[in-house]
């Protein structure tokens, strides 16, 4: 394939760092992206834009946000612009780090070719509201939500947002004009005043957050099956001047067709009514009034919750995203039988104090974001394990709890007395157990 | 619309022994504003599975270069700045196309069904009674983009004379098994390869799409990128009407050695300019069932 720049060609970057081009890794929307070697031996990944969209209002979005040097390891951040050398041909581009091979793209989700879990989904929808969350808390709009910016690992559901050239800060009033498919209905109809901002990405999100875990668009229902020709007046149809939600509650003009789309039907009976609740009033009340739509810290509160209360079927093994406030069992979306539900871990944070409901079913987690009520961030790695439920090694079906921190929890039993729980060691799992973790107190509740 | 560069060449030759050509194909266009080249070319299963897998095949490559040729009218017709219009387009083709060609093949395939009933059960054994390859290309001044679900090949020659094959599968399929338009959600399986072309000289020469009753004839793995390689070559030092006179004996040796039908439908860039405008030989097109 011949791409815009050459094998072996020199570039330089604006800070004076000398790149060489190695090779074509994929042509995009706006242009291609090389892996290049960089002057201390390294490797980065260059994206380089198409001469249509190498325009000055794009070099000034790029040239800002690598001033802004935004690190986060969530985002692939452009580092270093890096402008046209004769050899080169016209353009420019910039430098970003090469993005891990564990990460795959949401294309790949969607054609069911990779092994994920409802875990992994749910945890990649967290990070990627939190994710956004911080570009908005720093006044910077996206703009370009998508598909195709976000990748993720279906092992355990990291994130990566990439392609992050076209965000701004809030009010810019730059053009993009992004899919339409995420596109709020406002920009697709052209309504007066009505700008891509914070307010366009939290329907953008939304929809994005839907196909994570439905695996299909929110608004493509019986109404896009009837379309024979999907040209711009069909499209802002279906996603400006009328768009209708799959399961608005009141508008059943849309729902999924049974043949072609029962797996998104199936899909949405398996989430819990608290998560469905937020696409229902953003996919019905928020897509008539942007001022309505679901927040990324609703997302959060819910996605967190949810994420809380998997467990899985004694039947078949799937994990079942429960009701977080349910007090009885459900059936498995997968096989239909009642599920078993373990015991709960109630974890009340110190002040503003809240309360969180971790299920402590097989290998359940609990995490230092679990220990307070308004975490900067849900880290579900190893570095923030506070505990892990753990299965007696001699005794099976004995489970207890690890403390996996570096200082010592006291547990006090239903009898009075204590006990320390050094780290490293287990206490058993009892009903009414109540444990000190420091910053946080915790119960062990039967289920 | 202008007179574009490209210029076409196509056939399709029944194997022998086959009571009927189960391939189709089509190749239109010049490359010029307003008439992007569009080629398909389709193997329908032909086992005793499918009994109707050529009209599958020929609905295949009917539906795609309608839905290609929509979206580029569409594309055509917008009024955004190319840079917008780029990455709508690889939202479109990525995402949206599969899907529809997909559902439309399917809506076509059960509307047959209905005018022609059979004793299939329900509509997912009624689709493998058609079932089909496909494989299809679009070429603008602007963009090269292709499309494939199950076996067959797609041949690029760049303008260096570099062969590739940007849409080979990862893995080699074991034996006849291929993917299918008749399989639920089908359109998981397309593979797409995207390459906007930048400047001119940047995009591929010759473009060359075919079914594996042609790459299966050759004893070798390699046997198809060379055959595309030397097609190149004789068209360069012959000309296209002097291919365009023999690619109907290639194709019946290809089909004799490899005893499948053999189609390929494909677009050359001649560095000479327009010759005229291209639709492949129309005798040659009368054999492709």
């Amino acid at each position: 394939m011949t791409g815009m720049l050459a094998e072996g060609a020199l570039l330089v970057t604006e800070r004076g760092d000398q790149v060489e081009v190695v090779e074509l890794l994929g042509s995009g929307g706006q242009g291609e992206v090389y892996r290049v070697r960089t002057a201390d031996g390294g490797q980065a990944a260059l994206k380089w834009y198409y001469p249509a969209c190498a325009t000055a209002e794009q070099q000034g979005i790029v040239q800002g946000l690598v001033a802004r040097d935004f690190e986060d390891d969530r985002f692939l951040w452009p580092l270093a612009f890096v402008p046209a050398v004769a050899d080169a041909g016209p353009g420019f581009g910039y430098l970003m780090e090469l993005r891990p091979d564990r990460f795959r793209g949401l294309p790949a989700l969607f054609r069911r070719q990779l092994r994920t879990s409802t875990v992994a989904l749910l945890t990649a929808c967290l990070q990627t509201v939190e994710a956004y969350q911080a570009l908005h808390s720093r006044g910077i709009a996206y703009r370009d939500i998508s598909w195709g910016n976000l990748f993720f690992d279906p092992a355990n559901g990291d994130i990566l947002v990439c392609d992050n050239d076209n965000a701004v800060v809030e009010g810019d009033a730059s053009g993009i004009g992004g899919t339409m498919e995420f596109m709020a209905p406002e920009l697709v109809r052209g309504d007066p005043g009505a700008r891509p901002g914070t307010q366009s990405d939290l329907h953008s999100l939304s929809v994005l957050l839907f196909m994570v875990l439905m695996n299909h668009h929110p608004l493509k229902g019986r109404l896009e099956l009837a379309i024979h020709c999907l040209d711009e007046a069909a499209e802002r149809q279906l996603y400006g001047r009328q768009p209708v939600f799959m399961f608005d509650p009141v508008d059943s003009s849309n729902r999924p067709d049974p043949v072609e789309q029962g797996a998104v039907a199936h899909a949405w009976e398996a989430f819990p009514q608290s998560l469905r609740a937020l696409f229902v009033h953003n996919f019905t009340v928020g897509l008539r009034d942007p001022s309505a739509r679901v927040r990324e810290s609703q997302w959060r509160d819910a996605l967190r919750a949810v994420l809380d209360a998997v467990v899985e079927c004694a039947g078949c093994g799937r994990q079942n995203a429960t009701e977080p406030s349910a007090t009885g069992p459900g059936a498995c979306w997968g096989c239909g039988r009642t599920l078993v539900l373990p015991p709960r871990l109630v974890v009340i944070t110190p002040p503003p104090r809240s309360e969180r409901r971790i299920l402590l079913r097989r290998g359940a987690r609990l995490q230092q974001h679990h220990l307070v009520a308004e975490p900067a961030r849900h880290d579900y790695g190893d570095r923030t394990l506070v505990a892990e439920l753990v299965e007696h090694p001699s005794r099976p079906g004995r489970f207890g709890l690890l403390n996996r921190s570096d200082s010592a929890w006291t547990g006090l039993r239903t009898d009075g007395t204590t006990q320390q729980i050094a780290p490293g060691q287990t206490v058993p799992l009892r009903a009414g157990l109540e444990l000190d973790l420091g910053p946080a107190w915790a119960l062990v509740v039967a289920p | 619309m202008s007179a574009g560069p490209w210029q076409l060449v196509g056939g399709s030759v029944q194997g022998p022994g086959k009571p009927s050509n189960q391939d189709a194909f089509d190749a239109g266009g010049s490359g010029g504003s307003g008439s992007p080249v569009i080629l398909a070319v389709a193997d329908g299963h032909g086992s005793a599975a499918h009994p109707r897998s050529a009209v599958g095949a020929r609905i295949a490559v009917r539906q795609f270069v309608r839905l290609v040729g929509e979206l580029m009218d569409t594309a055509r017709s917008v009024e955004l700045p190319e840079a917008t219009l780029l990455r709508r387009l690889m939202s479109s083709a990525q995402h949206d196309l599969p899907r529809r060609l997909a559902a439309e093949w399917r809506r076509e395939v059960l509307d047959h069904w209905q005018r022609q009933p059979g004793e299939a059960a329900g509509p997912e054994e009624r689709l493998l009674l058609y079932g089909t390859t496909l494989l299809g290309a679009v070429l603008t001044p602007q963009l090269f983009a292709a499309w494939q679900l199950g076996d067959g090949e797609l041949t690029v020659v760049d303008d260096d004379g570099s062969v590739s094959q940007p849409l080979a599968p990862e893995r080699a399929r074991l034996g006849d098994e291929t993917e299918s338009l008749g399989e639920a959600h089908a359109w998981r399986s397309v593979r797409v390869h995207w390459a906007p072309i930048v400047a001119p000289g940047r995009g591929p020469r010759l473009v060359a799409l075919s079914t594996d009753g042609l790459s299966k004839s050759f004893a070798e793995p390699d046997g198809i990128t060379r055959f595309v390689g030397g097609l190149d070559e004789h068209l360069r030092e012959q000309g296209l009407e002097q291919v365009r006179a023999v690619l109907s004996g290639w194709l019946g040796e290809a089909a004799r050695h490899s005893g499948d039908d053999a189609t390929l439908a494909a677009a050359w860039r001649n560095p000479l300019g327009t010759e005229q405008p291209g639709r492949p030989d129309e005798s040659v097109l009368e054999e492709s069932g």
